[in-house]
């Protein structure tokens, strides 16, 4: 498969190709000459619809990928997906996105459907780096985090938990990434669990594809 | 490190105060004071002319002193921050919260006046650590990089260094090649990462004792430095500075995003980082205070998770006044979810041109 990612570096680039390799059972293959990057929330929502539309109309991509960090956002909940879209939750904004511009897209010949696969990295992927390291870092603690209740980890903290600095440059935050994400894989269970609803919606896209 | 810069009367800066940090990125609009503050820093201690320097509406008033003051604490925010640093000994650090006081004054009379006051200070104090405050001054550097200027093959000599417009490279990497050859492979592997289309760095002789820069394609063409792009020859000259073995011991980097493409920025400011913060990067040596000057929302945009390092200069009724982004109320509330260089520009922030 075909697969592109969106997101805002190279180094979580890295790391979901190797993580969504791991929830296929099967390698991906990169999009020729396309290195998407997104420079975070919000511009991620602006530029998705024009990603879309290149690749639908330019492109043989199969599937797309997004992974955008919560920050301090709405977390994504399963009853948000039984009602209109949520407007402070980045994941169901996105999915919006997506249904609509997919929804006006002019057939192309022999070209099937775009699958997309939306993740939210709650608050950022380092989170998900330390899921098997820290039991404490979880989507249930950075709700209560939302709820003003103190828990023992900030944004800065997990970078420095995870590259031993606050300010890894891009080939240390790539390494660490593609060992954090080598070592997911064979925990995706944990990871699902202790992140249901921002990593679990991007696994259960994935799985449907 | 410098902590804070207290200017009086120079030039726009009338009563200022500039709080600086390991690593300290300065914005604000054109003519808010951003260079003339890094130039006072260079004249610290200097003996320039007084009406050169005083602000313009003083220059005919008696009795008037032009002064910069410059609070001096090693490595001042780690031992607040109760962060461990382990640089082998590197840091040699003044036991907080002392700081030392550089004041030079300038004066309509012309007498040039440096006073130095210690606080706290005790015999820990000894000359050498004096010394040391006043040769880390001294070495401030302003870089501007001048494509022209880096191109241009170079004279050979000894105690060659990299100029404030990057002349000198090319003596400046040969001596690294001859010298300390691990940097040098480590700065041809960065160029490869950085700028892939290359992948080593080559000298060439064009005439006896000249001495010019070449980069290698993987393709395997050599290309003359003068045939180079303004923004690969600026990025070599970053990539070079913050792999020196002994940089100066405070750095100004004036718009460091200028030719860059805004892809290469994380680049730019991890080398800037790896400058301040060497020991995050396994470089065992002493950090260096890096003072960064930008117009750039992209740039800014990769310091979102540090705005203690944002330093935000204004120019208003009152004069010019520069704020570090974490004291304006209410900060973190604002920036939640937005983009720090969108949110900037917006003006809300501050540090941006104002209507006439």
């Amino acid at each position: 498969m075909r697969l592109a990612v969106l997101s805002e570096s190279s180094a979580d680039e890295a790391a979901i190709r190797i993580i969504i390799d791991a929830i296929r059972g099967e390698a991906t293959e990169s999009v020729p000459s396309l290195d998407l990057r997104s420079r975070g929330w919000p511009s991620v929502e602006r530029i998705l619809p024009v990603v879309l539309k290149h690749l639908h109309y330019n492109t043989d991509a199969e599937g797309l990928a997004v992974v955008v960090d919560s920050d301090d956002s709405t977390i994504h909940q399963p009853d948000h997906e039984q009602s209109e879209i949520f407007l402070e939750c980045r994941l169901c904004r996105l999915r919006n996105i997506v249904a609509s511009v997919q929804a006006g897209l002019t057939p192309v010949v022999n070209r099937s459907p775009l699958k997309c696969g939306i993740g939210l990295a709650v608050p950022a992927i380092e989170a998900w780096y330390r899921c098997g390291v820290d039991p404490q870092i979880n989507e249930a603690a950075w709700v209560r985090h939302l709820q003003s209740q103190s828990i023992t980890y900030t944004r800065r903290s997990l970078k420095l938990a995870v590259y031993g600095t606050e300010r890894p440059n891009i080939e240390t935050a790539t390494r660490f990434a593609i060992d954090s994400a080598n070592r997911l894989s064979d925990n995706l269970q944990l990871l699902t669990r202790l992140f249901p609803n921002g990593f679990g919606a991007l696994a259960r896209d994935i799985t449907d594809w | 490190m410098i902590k804070t810069i207290y200017y009086r009367n120079f030039k726009t800066l009338r009563d200022t105060v500039l709080p600086l940090g390991r690593f300290t990125l300065l914005l604000g609009p054109n003519g808010s004071g951003k260079s003339t503050a890094m130039q006072a820093i260079s004249m610290a201690g200097s003996s320039s002319n007084f009406f050169d320097i005083v602000s313009a509406d003083l220059k005919k008033v008696d009795n008037v002193t032009v002064s910069i003051a410059i609070e001096w604490a090693d490595d001042y925010r780690s031992l607040d921050g109760k962060r461990k640093i382990e640089a082998d000994g590197l840091l040699a650090r003044l036991p907080s919260p002392m700081t030392v006081n550089v004041e030079s004054q300038w004066r309509h009379s012309g007498n040039t006046i440096i006073v130095e006051t210690y606080q706290n200070a005790s015999s820990l104090l000894q000359l050498p650590e004096r010394d040391k405050i006043i040769r880390e001054l001294s070495s401030f550097r302003i870089f501007s990089f001048d494509a022209n200027a880096i191109a241009q093959p170079m004279t050979m000599n000894p105690g060659i260094q990299l100029e404030s417009n990057g002349a000198g490279l090319a003596g400046v990497l040969e001596n690294l090649r001859d010298n300390d050859p691990e940097r040098f492979e480590f700065i041809n592997k960065e160029l490869g990462r950085w700028l892939p289309e290359f992948d080593r760095i080559l000298f060439e002789t064009p005439a006896a004792g000249q001495k010019g820069l070449l980069l290698r394609t993987k393709a395997g063409l050599r290309i003359k430095a003068s045939d180079l792009s303004q923004g690969t020859l600026f990025a070599l000259a970053f990539l070079t500075l913050a792999n020196l073995p002994n940089p100066p011991a405070i750095v100004c980097f004036e718009e460091p995003d200028r030719g860059i493409h805004p892809r290469l920025l994380r680049e730019i400011s991890d080398a800037m980082y790896r400058l301040s913060y060497p020991e995050d990067y396994d470089d065992k040596r002493a950090p260096v205070q890096v003072i960064a000057t930008t117009h750039s929302p992209y740039l800014l945009d990769l310091y979102r998770d540090h705005p203690e390092e944002v330093v935000i200069a204004s120019k208003g009724q009152a004069g010019v006044k520069f704020e570090r982004l974490t004291e304006q109320s209410d900060v973190s509330e604002i920036l939640k979810g937005a983009p720090l260089g969108e949110v900037w520009y917006s003006g809300v922030l501050g540090g941006v041109p104002t209507e006439p």
